[in-house]
């Protein structure tokens, strides 16, 4: 056995670089989220102000931005969920030799650049996009559709983005789920819907929170495809952070958005632990 | 759901799995035929063929230096990262530090914050510390958001492995080092490999905390097509990131076929 003297100085190391890098960066927002922005000349010195976290609540934009953030994050994970779990079912129970082919069919897109995977939603939802250039040609519609700037572009690419992780997780979940249960309860008679029902789906929920969590947490935060389909317009809380530090230079605005979001996001997962701890304790 | 009795999937499911399968890589294609198409936007089917927009991005030193950019970037941020965590996972997994599950959710931590917060947060230290705009700053922020996933990765690892073999090399007479380099390392190897090639992607797919930090004369090739594709859709763009995908596709076979990457993630 190694001694614990030993054993710090191998921590030792990356520790430090967390605490150089990350904690230290991520402490010394706090105190400029509590300043006051004074356009043009930065942050007042001196002055400490609730009025970054009071705006948060009460002004109608930020109130607006939350929301969208929110029913997307759920939204998405819905969307994901559904999509899911047939391929996750595929996967964990369908022929022995596609599995393989069919898991590194997931994480391929998974693995390529984000940028080049919103870039290709771009190519396919833009007014002169596939998709519409396609309805237009077969006559379907006179004037090319709006799937960009809103709701639906953002909703489209966020699912596509985020539904390996959800897949990967139910294949795991699925996989859990012991084959005698199941078919002890098709021999006793239920039809399968039923045994899917009461018995294949509540013996993979502890998957399904975990993917959904996961799904839900990634969407809430991202800036990437959310500023590329979504434009410098429609805003989730991730976008508006970075227009706010990039742009307008309100950083103690940008810094209490920040902090807002991830106590979304920590809430949100300690929220699941508990939840997940429940499930466990009375199964 | 239609499963069989024995639950295996019926066709409703499989028809919707693999429909879900080309939903998935729709957008990949859809670039690589933009890639080759000589219009600047999409028909279907193409207009026609050309390799015009990579021979103009292979000769555009813009693009040319950003790639160089990343990778190095995800290279150096991998090798520290793969360094760093893998010492530290292994004194954790050993329990010769006190506090070991507390150690393990600070060193997790970078991956529940969100990166934009990230970002920002060393967008202000690196202001005040003079470090804005500087290599060693992005290299050590790309460290921080790569290195969870090489200690996930090593904890899992080893988690996996018998102590008695270590224990048996030191009984031999190996030194500690020794036997963690002749027996530990190597069987470990696969689970770092994956862990290593999450790190390398992350560093090279990363923009929300990157976008923050870059100077003027050194971006990377994530942050180039970000910003070029709000001045609009170039078939450059389409061209480059063919090139991506075509080289991640490559590095997912063979990771998989040297290493059975499938069962890493």
């Amino acid at each position: 056995m190694i001694r614990r003297r030993h054993g710090l100085l191998l921590v030792a190391p990356l520790g430090l670089v967390l605490a150089g890098f990350f904690i230290a960066p991520v402490l010394m927002l706090v105190p400029t989220s509590f300043g006051e922005y004074v356009p043009g000349a930065g942050i007042a010195k001196g002055v400490w102000t609730l009025e970054n976290y009071a705006r948060i609540i009460t002004d109608d934009y930020y109130r607006e931005v939350i929301w969208r953030t929110l029913g997307l994050g759920l939204a998405v994970t819905a969307a994901c969920l559904v999509l899911g779990y047939p391929l996750a079912y595929l996967i964990a129970r369908g022929p022995e030799r596609w599995r393989v082919p069919l898991i590194l069919l997931v994480i391929f897109p998974m693995m390529l650049n984000l940028v080049v995977r919103s870039f290709g939603w771009i190519a396919l939802l833009a007014n002169r996009g596939l998709v519409n250039n396609l309805l237009m040609q077969l006559g379907v519609i006179a004037t090319p559709l709006k799937l960009m700037f809103n709701m639906t572009g953002l909703m489209i690419g966020l699912t596509h983005i985020y539904l390996p992780f959800m897949v990967l997780m139910l294949v795991a979940a699925i996989r859990n789920v012991p084959r005698d249960v199941e078919a002890a309860a098709a021999t006793l008679g239920s039809t399968r819907i039923h045994v899917f029902a009461s018995v294949t789906l509540p013996l993979s929920a502890p998957g399904i929170l975990a993917g959904s969590i996961l799904v839900f947490v990634l969407t809430v935060s991202a800036l990437v495809t959310p500023r590329m389909l979504g434009g410098p317009t429609y805003k989730v809380m991730a976008t508006l952070i970075y227009d706010e530090y990039m742009q307008l230079l309100d950083w103690p605005s940008g810094s209490a958005l920040s902090f807002a979001l991830t106590a979304i996001t920590l809430a949100i997962i300690w929220l699941s632990g508990r939840v997940a701890r429940r499930w466990a304790g009375q199964p | 759901m239609s499963a069989d009795r024995d639950g295996r999937p019926g066709h409703a499911v499989t028809i919707a799995a693999l429909a879900v399968v080309v939903f998935l890589q729709v957008p990949v294609l859809v670039v690589v035929l933009a890639a080759f198409s000589t219009t600047s936007y999409l028909t279907i089917p193409p207009q026609g063929l050309t390799l015009a927009w990579f021979g103009k991005v292979l000769g555009d030193p813009t693009y040319l230096s950003a790639l160089r950019m990343s990778l190095i970037l995800a290279c150096g941020s991998t090798a520290l990262s793969l360094i760093l965590g893998v010492t530290a996972a292994y004194a954790l997994f050993r329990r010769s530090v006190p506090g070991a599950e507390a150690i393990t959710a600070v060193l997790m931590a970078p991956l529940v914050v969100p990166a934009v917060v990230v970002g920002v947060a060393l967008l202000q230290y690196f202001s005040l510390t003079g470090l804005r705009g500087s290599f060693v700053g992005l290299l050590m922020a790309h460290v921080v958001i790569t290195v969870p996933y090489v200690v996930r990765s090593a904890l899992a690892s080893l988690a996996g492995l018998d102590l008695a073999v270590e224990e048996a090399a030191r009984v031999l007479g190996a030194t500690g080092f020794e036997a963690f380099r002749l027996v530990t390392l190597p069987l470990i190897t696969p689970g770092l490999v994956a862990g290593g090639l999450f790190a390398f992607i992350t560093s090279l797919d990363n923009v929300p905390v990157t976008i923050f930090l870059i100077s003027a004369s050194q971006t990377t090739l994530p942050v180039l097509i970000f910003s070029s594709v709000e001045m609009g859709i170039d078939p450059g763009v389409a061209a480059v990131s063919t090139i991506l995908i075509v080289a991640t596709g490559i590095v997912l076979l063979l990771a998989e076929r040297r290493f059975g990457f499938h069962r890493f993630v």
